[in-house]
């Protein structure tokens, strides 16, 4: 069990620490924020960025990037609402859907393994693609969906004090470290992150666990808009877009590479939690929601550069 | 510079031809012509074509800039960020309810240029990916912009838009623009500049053992590339008479789209603006024909999507097969 716990210090570690000091700093500033009830929100708000960069760590682990994320979790929440609409039950949709966002991940991984597409051109086309179908069937619509009642639940009721949905993603953070850290598939993801050709010749299935790693961001993809959907009680065409630079942002400040081969899934954790408290922290200072996205783009610039500088100084 | 020029050639550039195999895309542009005007005839016209050209022109912007960053083996992720940030300073500081202030134009254009110099400046000096570099700028760019305009509105200096949408002796200004475009093109690819570009493009340390100043002629070509994106913003809101904070959001597709269907290698050194002009008139052909044939919007949006993907697929196949063979 505690080999699941974060092994890769220290920048797992350092993620943590990051969050516990602007935790601390947010409780000081307003004693509120650190309410029972207040926890329980930013939990839920965190899962989504958590849900959002599960496969996005993956597909960067091994090299890649995806940007198709903010359309695969629009498809999630609405094709669901449809769906359930149409009299589906809503947890053979959740399924579903989980399944068609692996599907798409899937193409997006044979474009980048099999035709050596770049995976921001790659990414970009499908999430195109994806986009131009929810124009389709919202025509159809003029209202905006409902959320799926199963959706609602996950983020609403609670247990032993805590949301649903935090407990869902405490599994799925395990089983993350689990597949990172204890299986073939880890190992050679990370190989094939650090050095494709090295990896391939050292007899690693590279095409294999990259397709795979997108496959995983598809379907957390589309499961992270479904809970969303849940939460903001409706869907809309641009429901997921803060979650393009969110995902990538909570894995340059977990301490991952943005160029694959180092990193950990509760570096991403912590980064997804960091995220969430530094907007929490915006209206307390009089900054409104624009402030968010240049928040996100200085945390990516300020990771990724403490992330080389710390890597060369391991490297002198 | 002439050892440099050969350094070129070695490369397999050349700058004068196009690419072997490029003719796929003259054709294609050529045939949606034909199947676009053979439908609605009335497009023959030199009012209709200027309008067509005006609203190509946006995009055509951002393909250049987008084509610049390519062309040195990068990517530029923030075109639509630096459109949305100069479309919101036309609309807020050069005109609106105090009147106009055109002079302050150069310091919206110069805008543009510092958000490509700052681009530039983490990828040269600071050694970032282009894509993390222009990703987060990306994001801070467009927060700027929802800043400074955080709804749409605003009102862009009336003489801008009468430049924007008038004409010159009967000829739509819109004509004036792309050939201005092109022509800059033309200079810049025979200027040091633009050799120097595309040598980096192609061969990086073989540039650098040449004697080109790699990390400058980086910083200044995604300046040149924030100007141009800049311009893109200056243009959208004088056409359209109002700003728009959140108008680059569905633009980074066609850009990259426009310099992939082009002919525009991604792997750098091979390519240029033409090329992606053309790529730029494919996509506005396709969302032509999708209104004249009366479909859903959307057609247009995954047209452009499939597109992309299809041509991307076949440009990388001969290369993929080839490194079948030889493994």
């Amino acid at each position: 069990m505690t080999r699941l716990l974060p092994r890769r210090l220290p920048a797992t570690a350092v993620a943590f620490v990051v969050f516990g000091l602007l935790f601390a700093f947010a409780t000081i500033r307003s004693p509120d924020f650190a309410s029972a009830s207040h926890i329980r929100q930013l939990l839920v708000f965190a899962s989504f960025v958590g849900f959002a960069a599960l496969g996005q760590t993956l597909v960067i682990l091994g090299g890649g990037l995806d940007l198709s994320v903010p359309w695969v979790m629009a498809l999630g929440g609405i094709q669901l609402s449809i769906w359930t609409g149409d009299g589906m039950s809503s947890a053979l949709g959740v399924v579903l859907l989980v399944l068609v966002g692996a599907g798409i991940g899937t193409i997006s991984g044979l474009g980048v393994t099999a035709l050596r597409i770049p995976p921001i051109v790659m990414t970009i086309g499908m999430g195109g693609l994806v986009l131009g179908y929810l124009m389709r069937v919202g025509l159809g619509s003029s209202t905006a969906a409902s959320a799926p009642a199963a959706a609602e639940r996950l983020v609403n009721d609670t247990l032993l004090g805590l949301p649903l949905i935090a407990y869902v993603w405490l599994a799925f953070a395990l089983a993350a470290a689990w597949l990172l850290r204890r299986t073939g598939f880890g190992r050679a993801l990370y190989a094939t992150g650090a050095n494709e050709t090295v990896a391939r010749l050292a007899g690693s299935r590279v095409a294999a666990v990259r397709v795979a790693a997108y496959a995983a961001s598809g379907a957390a993809s589309a499961f992270a808009g479904i809970l969303l959907s849940g939460y903001v009680g409706q869907t809309y065409l641009n429901m997921g877009a803060p979650y393009l630079f969110s995902s990538i942002a909570a894995v340059a400040v977990g301490g991952a590479s943005v160029l694959g081969g180092s990193g950990s899934y509760w570096g991403t954790v912590a980064g997804a939690c960091t995220l969430t408290v530094l907007a929490a922290l915006l209206p307390t200072f009089n900054l409104d929601a624009a402030w968010l996205n240049i928040v996100y783009g200085l945390v990516i610039l300020l990771a990724v550069g403490v992330n080389r500088i710390a890597a060369r100084g391991v490297a002198a | 510079m002439s050892a440099l020029a050969a350094s070129v050639r070695d490369a397999g550039v050349s700058l004068k031809r196009l690419p072997r195999g490029e003719w796929g895309t003259p054709l294609l542009l050529a045939t949606l012509i034909v199947v676009d005007v053979s439908i609605q005839p009335a497009l023959l016209d030199v009012t209709q074509i200027g309008l067509l050209i005006q609203t190509a022109l946006v995009a055509v912007l951002l393909a250049t800039a987008q084509t610049l960053a390519v062309l040195t083996r990068g990517v530029d992720l923030s075109v639509g960020s630096v459109l949305v940030v100069t479309d919101v300073l036309t609309a807020t500081k050069l005109g609106g309810l105090e009147g106009d202030r055109l002079a302050l134009l150069p310091l919206v254009l110069a805008a543009g240029a510092a958000i490509g110099l700052l681009n530039g400046a983490l990828i040269a000096y600071g050694g970032l990916e282009p894509f993390v570099a222009t990703l987060a700028t990306w994001a801070i760019f467009d927060g700027v912009a929802l800043l400074v305009l955080p709804t749409d509105g605003g009102a862009p200096p009336q003489q801008l838009t009468n430049l924007a949408i008038g004409e010159t002796a009967g000829i739509p200004n819109s004509y004036i623009g792309l050939a201005l475009v092109l022509l800059a093109w033309l200079a810049l690819r025979r200027s040091p500049l633009g050799v120097r570009a595309l040598a980096i493009g192609s061969d990086a340390e073989r540039a650098f053992l040449n004697g080109i100043n790699v990390r400058r002629t980086k910083l200044i070509v995604y300046a040149l590339g924030g100007f141009v994106a800049g311009i893109a913003g200056v243009y959208l809101a004088a056409s359209t008479s109002t700003g728009v904070p959140t108008a680059g959001d569905g633009l980074l597709l066609p850009s990259l789209a426009a310099v992939v269907i082009g002919g525009t290698s991604l792997a750098g050194g091979r390519g240029g603006v033409g090329l992606s002009v053309m790529g730029v008139f494919v996509l506005v052909f396709i969302g032509d024909l999708v209104a004249a044939l009366q479909l859903p919007s959307w057609v247009a949006t995954v047209a452009s999507a499939a597109m992309l993907l299809i041509v991307v697929s076949l440009r990388s196949l001969p290369q993929v097969l080839a490194r079948k063979e030889t493994a």
